[in-house]
């Protein structure tokens, strides 16, 4: 009595999971010569965006001479550093250069190129004299950035010194610990340093590169060689033409390429990082569209198994909703971009693993309101319509679901703002959105506070948009 | 008394959990019967009757209607479902339909009528129940007697062979109870088979060809209205109508 609307289930089950089967394997096949290289997004003077939204910084540039020196291409993806090594481990990207350190640690799992840049690590403090020496350190807290050879040095010798270590995703963050107090100063390599405090950074570089080490081009061990070799080669043909010392010296040399003097009014700002901003929106209102479609579908779809009669999809139902309503954002969406391709060795694009990521979390949310709004419609309707002869299906569909849905619409409404809001998250998988955007154009200028208040300003013109657009949808479905 | 039988149950059992509300029902319903069922709150005259279009799957024993086996689970119960219309305490009229809707629903969804011919019958059914005016209506605006008389036109609509009530009255104010009860009398008058689980002593009185009283999950007695109320033989009956019947 109930098999065809078990047929329709399954068929559309197994249509989403062609659907996924499908993006996954039509992550776009590579020209051979085009390589994957993932960076930080926001190291500079290593790589960082300039105001015309551009990639540049002594990574990008020796990269980009290399890749012409040696004929491959290059498609350069900045994230953050942990999720760029991460990509590289499992297998999402073919190398990394992102002012990554050289050290026994990682030669374990990387093969690292000779080195291109000798650097060290220093410690700033306020300008005001008060913390000029390691000992003075005894008792407080020093910041340091996550996976830097800053914080591993904080980490060898903090027990010596007695402070306590606190670790940021973002220099900026890290830098801003230290003008608030919060922390007595930061560990960072000493060209990193030296840039921030050029850009207008109210901090002051105290000690004498420590630990000082080389930085390195890296590829996952035992893979990608002949790219490790033509990297090799290039560097080596840099260092013999100039081009090298050129490169460098453009963003070290006394008159280093530096913005302190545009223009740093909330205006001035957004006038220079339109562009930016304005590409980090649609990003975000792409994904939050998207990602709504795809989640409704899901979400409606694990609710709908929630409801048949059938103690096997009942029992799929719940599950899937205890897990992904259980997961925290963002460790299914690290899992699902880091996590996966390192099972199946697909890579999938970061777009797509956060759609993905976003589809189970908010799905599962849909799922339960879903499931709820049903059950919340009387018994007394489903059995009048089944004791007139109706099929479960056509039941469903003429008397429990216009009433359902009707209970739901508010549900629906929170849920896409929700959506809205949580594709922020995603910028941790390196997907430029409008979070990520603002962490990078603070990442070149540093001014945290302004950047962080247009970004906050947009998202709630957005939200009361939607809220608006919302409001008038609901008056209009009401009876 | 036409003897063909309608609706025979034998030693239906019905349990919930360990709780067994229905112990071995026998019953034997006759086409143009009217069956009227009494017995106390929680005797389980409900179950027998939600049992008989399987809202409720019997736990054992037999239900044949019109030959049809409703406890096999290979019979296919949608077919039978559209032979028996039943009539709730509650009306559970379809509130996101109009009055017209909730009659036209079944007949277009399931006997393929066009939307011509099933308002057609609306209009007719929803005459024989006195609320023509009221064919667009919205449920909400209906009083509890209305909306009972339409979930009584929504049931005939699929023309069915037999009529289940369950408390059809118990839900309404005092002074609707009449119109609901006068469509009920007409139906009976015109030959429909019904099974009538009630509390209004004097429709049985007038109205049942049979009184079947049930207490503790089975059949205690049964006879004529006439045997029942005015001769009963089994102490519990008779304790049960001095209850009703002295309030
Ligand atoms: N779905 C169910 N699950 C568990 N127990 C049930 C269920 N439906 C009914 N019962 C139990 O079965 C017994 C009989 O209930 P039923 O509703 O059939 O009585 P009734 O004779 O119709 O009473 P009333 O006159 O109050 O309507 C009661 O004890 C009730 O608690
Ligand atoms: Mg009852």
């Amino acid at each position: 009595m109930r098999r065809p609307w078990i047929k329709i289930l399954s068929s559309l089950i197994a249509l989403l999971a062609l659907f996924t089967a499908l993006q996954l394997t039509a992550a776009p096949a590579k020209a051979t010569t085009t390589y994957q290289i993932a960076t930080d997004s926001t190291f500079p003077p290593f790589e960082f965006a300039n105001s015309q939204n551009k990639y540049v910084g002594i990574d990008i540039d020796l990269l980009h001479a290399i890749a012409k020196d040696q004929g491959f291409k290059v498609n350069i993806k900045p994230t953050s550093f942990n999720a760029a090594t991460q990509g590289v481990q499992s297998g999402q990207m073919d190398g990394v250069i992102a002012g990554m350190s050289i050290t026994k640690e990682r030669e374990a799992t990387f093969d690292f190129s000779k080195a291109y840049f000798m650097s060290g690590v220093v410690m700033a403090a306020k300008p005001n004299g008060k913390i000029t020496k390691l000992s003075q350190l005894r008792g407080k807290r020093v910041a340091v950035k996550t996976g830097t050879s800053g914080a591993q040095y904080a980490q060898s010798i903090h027990k010596k010194y007695g402070f306590k270590i606190v670790t940021f995703d973002e220099s900026n963050d890290m830098y801003q610990d230290v003008l608030t107090g919060n922390s007595a100063a930061c560990f960072e390599d000493s060209p990193v340093m030296k840039y921030a405090i050029r850009q207008g950074t109210k901090l002051k570089i105290y000690t004498k590169p420590a630990l000082s080490g080389p930085y390195g081009f890296a590829v996952k061990k035992g893979h990608n060689q002949k790219l490790l070799r033509m990297f090799n080669n290039g560097l080596a043909d840099l260092k013999a033409n100039g081009e090298y010392a050129r490169i460098t010296k453009h963003y070290l040399g006394a008159k280093g390429s530096s913005d302190t003097t545009s223009d740093r009014t909330f205006l001035g700002l957004l006038k220079q990082n339109k562009g930016a901003l304005l590409n980090g929106f649609e990003e975000t209102i792409w994904l939050t569209i998207v990602a709504i479609f795809f989640a409704t579908l899901f979400g409606v779809i694990v609710g709908l198994m929630g409801v048949v009669p059938s103690k096997f999809f009942n029992g799929v139902s719940t599950t899937l909703i205890y897990i992904f309503r259980g997961l925290p954002l963002l460790v299914l969406a690290l899992f699902i971009y880091t996590g996966i391709p390192s099972l199946t060795g697909q890579k999938i694009p970061a777009f797509i693993a956060g759609i993905v990521t976003l589809t189970f979390n908010e799905g599962a949310y849909i799922a339960a309101f879903v499931k709820g709004g049903i059950h919340a419609v009387d018994d007394g309707q489903m059995e009048a319509a089944r004791s007139l002869g109706l099929p479960f299906g056509k039941a469903m569909r003429r008397v429990i679901l216009p009433q359902g849905i009707r209970i739901m619409i508010p549900s629906f409404i929170n849920q896409f703002i929700i959506t809205l809001k949580d594709t922020s998250i995603l910028s941790i998988i390196g997907i430029i959105e409008l979070t990520q955007t603002g962490k990078i154009i603070i990442a070149r200028n540093l001014e945290g506070f302004k950047v962080w208040t247009i970004v906050a300003i947009i998202y709630l013109i957005v939200i009361t948009l939607l809220t608006w657009l919302s409001n008038w949808v609901q008056r209009r479905v009401r009876l | 008394m036409n003897t063909k039988i309608k609706v025979k149950v034998s030693h239906l059992i019905k349990t919930f959990g360990d709780n067994q509300v229905l112990k071995g029902i026998n019953l034997e319903v006759h086409d143009n019967e009217v069956v009227v069922v009494i017995g106390p709150s929680g005797s389980g005259k409900s179950t027998f009757l939600r049992n008989l279009n399987r809202l409720e799957a019997p736990t054992s024993g037999a239900i044949v209607i019109d030959d049809m086996d409703i406890a096999d689970p290979k019979t296919n119960i949608n077919k039978v479902r559209e032979n028996i219309g039943m009539v709730f305490q509650h009306f559970n009229l379809f509130s996101n339909l109009s009055v017209s809707e909730n009659i036209m629903l079944a007949p277009v969804e399931l006997q393929k009528k066009t939307k011509a011919e099933a308002a057609k019958q609306a209009k007719d059914l929803l005459a024989m129940v006195g609320l023509e005016s009221k064919y667009d209506a919205t449920v909400q605006s209906l009083s509890g007697g209305q909306q009972q008389r339409v979930a009584i036109a929504r049931a005939l609509a699929m023309n069915p062979d037999v009529m289940l009530f369950d408390e059809p009255t118990s839900a309404l104010d005092p002074e609707m109870v009449g119109d609901v009860l006068e469509v009920m009398k007409q139906l009976a008058k015109q030959g429909m088979t019904m099974i009538v689980v009630t509390h209004e002593m004097g429709f049985a009185k007038e109205v049942a060809d049979r009184v079947v009283f049930v207490d503790d999950g089975n059949i205690q007695e049964q006879g004529t209205p006439d045997e029942i109320f005015n001769h009963p033989k089994d102490p519990r009956l008779q304790n049960f109508l001095n209850k009703v019947l002295n309030v």
